[in-house]
């Protein structure tokens, strides 16, 4: 019997789930260093969701919809780089697809949608999260509130680090951009072909990316 | 994916850990300086704020600077050796992988407390550092590192007499905490100890080769022989 998709989505989107998850801040870590307070995190979250995280799902989506149908990973893979100008956000991307894939070879060995991304160069994580939905039978719409929700939680677990913080703040901010995660997965669960994905980068985000990779002092990986 | 149920050639993965300021970056920049002559080694350090453990070894000319890789460790430095090891698995393989075949990989932990081990999943043997001048009595006080890691290292014991602490009275504790496994008290000027290091380290890259070596788990706070039950919550103190 296959796992309702509810159950796969709590799976998927908890923070136990062994993807070296604790070692991510989705940028915050940087912002904050550049003087980013906790009075601005649920803008920063909503900027992320409008962005970066638009484009992240939009792949994710679009990926699934290849591995489904058969078509090559090549063009969504270029679409995603495209879209992703950071060298540093796009390594790490690649590492958090390596950590997914190492989980997804193993709960879904035989799936051949991991299997095809197991045999790309150094895929993204949105292609790597595509084809954990094509293989457990996740549809586009929860896979993008998948993309969302992670997203807006790695941010509000790093502030508990990062920012002295009630943790029930934190879970507060999470709950109010549940529409914005809600919004963005209507904008992408459609979207079919690479050129569809949302081109929406946001430039701070990206040079406090670049700025991260090479300090010296991280909590963080990035 | 490399699947770790059934036995492969790779390098054997030594984990180093024990609380901060013990002397792990200084143990692992021991035993490169030792062995990078005859043995291809691999470095993965787990800082906790910074890279500067990685930026230590590095600096220290023992290994080719690729050779040492830093995993970020997002504050949790427990979690990424022990529930969700993947970041340094990853490392791990990555550093396999560029210079294959290395024969150790050397996993610093972060510097965490007392309670902090290796998961068995990725080390296949682990060494526990203490520092003489953190007092004679914490090998008394225990812990699943101190008890049941398989090496215990008591170190900088050069500084014991400055410290007020009894060399051999705190080997003896540990000895006894550890039911018979193996403690060496280790100083740099001290050759004679740092010849019994690298005998061990050798000793278990042969079990290693030669498929013997069996990764145990030094194990949470589990019940055993030489305490009570009571005891096991002083585990918990954060160091």
């Amino acid at each position: 019997m296959t796992p309702s998709p509810d159950l796969l989505l709590m799976l998927l989107a908890d923070a136990r789930l062994p993807v070296a998850g604790h070692t991510q801040s989705a940028g915050l870590e940087p912002a904050v260093r550049d003087g980013l307070a906790a009075a601005h995190v649920p803008a920063y979250l909503r900027a992320r969701l409008r962005t970066v995280t638009a484009v992240e799902a939009g792949v994710a989506v679009v990926a699934r919809a290849h591995l489904l149908d058969g078509r090559p990973l090549a063009p969504v893979e270029a679409a995603w780089a495209a879209r992703t100008p950071s060298a540093a956000m796009r390594r790490t991307s690649r590492g958090q697809a390596k950590a997914l894939l190492r989980l997804a070879g193993r709960l879904w060995p035989d799936a051949p949608a991991v299997r095809a991304v197991l045999d790309t160069d150094a895929p993204s994580r949105p292609v790597a999260l595509g084809a954990v939905a094509a293989a457990c039978g996740l549809g586009a719409a929860e896979l993008a509130r998948l993309v969302g929700y992670d997203d807006v939680q790695t941010v509000a677990a790093a502030a508990l680090k990062l920012l002295p913080l009630d943790p029930a703040t934190s879970t507060g901010w999470v709950h109010d951009v549940l529409p914005d995660v809600e919004a963005l997965a209507r904008t992408v669960r459609d979207l079919d072909s690479p050129a569809a994905v949302p081109a929406s980068g946001l430039p701070q985000i990206e040079a406090w990316a670049e700025t991260h990779a090479v300090s010296a002092r991280r909590l963080f990986s990035a | 994916m490399p699947d770790h149920t059934t036995p492969t050639p790779r390098a054997l993965r030594l984990g180093v850990c024990g609380p901060v300021g013990t002397g792990k970056s200084s143990l692992i920049a021991l035993l490169c300086r030792e062995l990078a002559a005859t043995l291809e080694l691999g470095v993965v350090t787990n800082d906790i704020y910074t890279d500067e453990d990685a930026r230590f070894l590095r600096s220290a000319g023992v290994l080719d600077a690729d050779r040492i890789r830093a995993v970020e460790t997002g504050a949790c430095p427990h979690t990424a050796i022990r529930d969700d090891i993947t970041a340094n698995l990853m490392a791990v393989e990555e550093l396999e992988a560029d210079y294959a075949p290395l024969d150790v990989v050397l996993i610093e932990s972060g510097g965490d407390n007392l309670t902090a081990t290796f998961s068995p999943a990725l080390v296949d043997v682990q060494v526990f550092v203490l520092d003489i001048a953190g007092g004679g009595d914490v090998a008394r006080k225990g812990g699943p590192g101190i008890e049941r890691a398989d090496l215990l290292v008591v170190n900088k014991t050069d500084l014991a007499p400055y410290v007020g602490v009894d060399r051999d009275r705190m080997v003896a504790d540990a000895s006894a905490a550890r039911s018979g496994r193996p403690v060496v008290a280790l100083s740099r000027t001290d050759r004679g100890s740092v010849v019994e290091l690298t005998t061990w380290m050798l000793a278990q890259l042969e079990r290693h080769r030669a498929g013997a070596l069996v990764p145990a788990d030094p194990g949470p706070m589990a019940p055993h022989a030489h305490a009570h039950p009571h005891d096991h919550l002083h585990d918990h103190v954060h160091a």
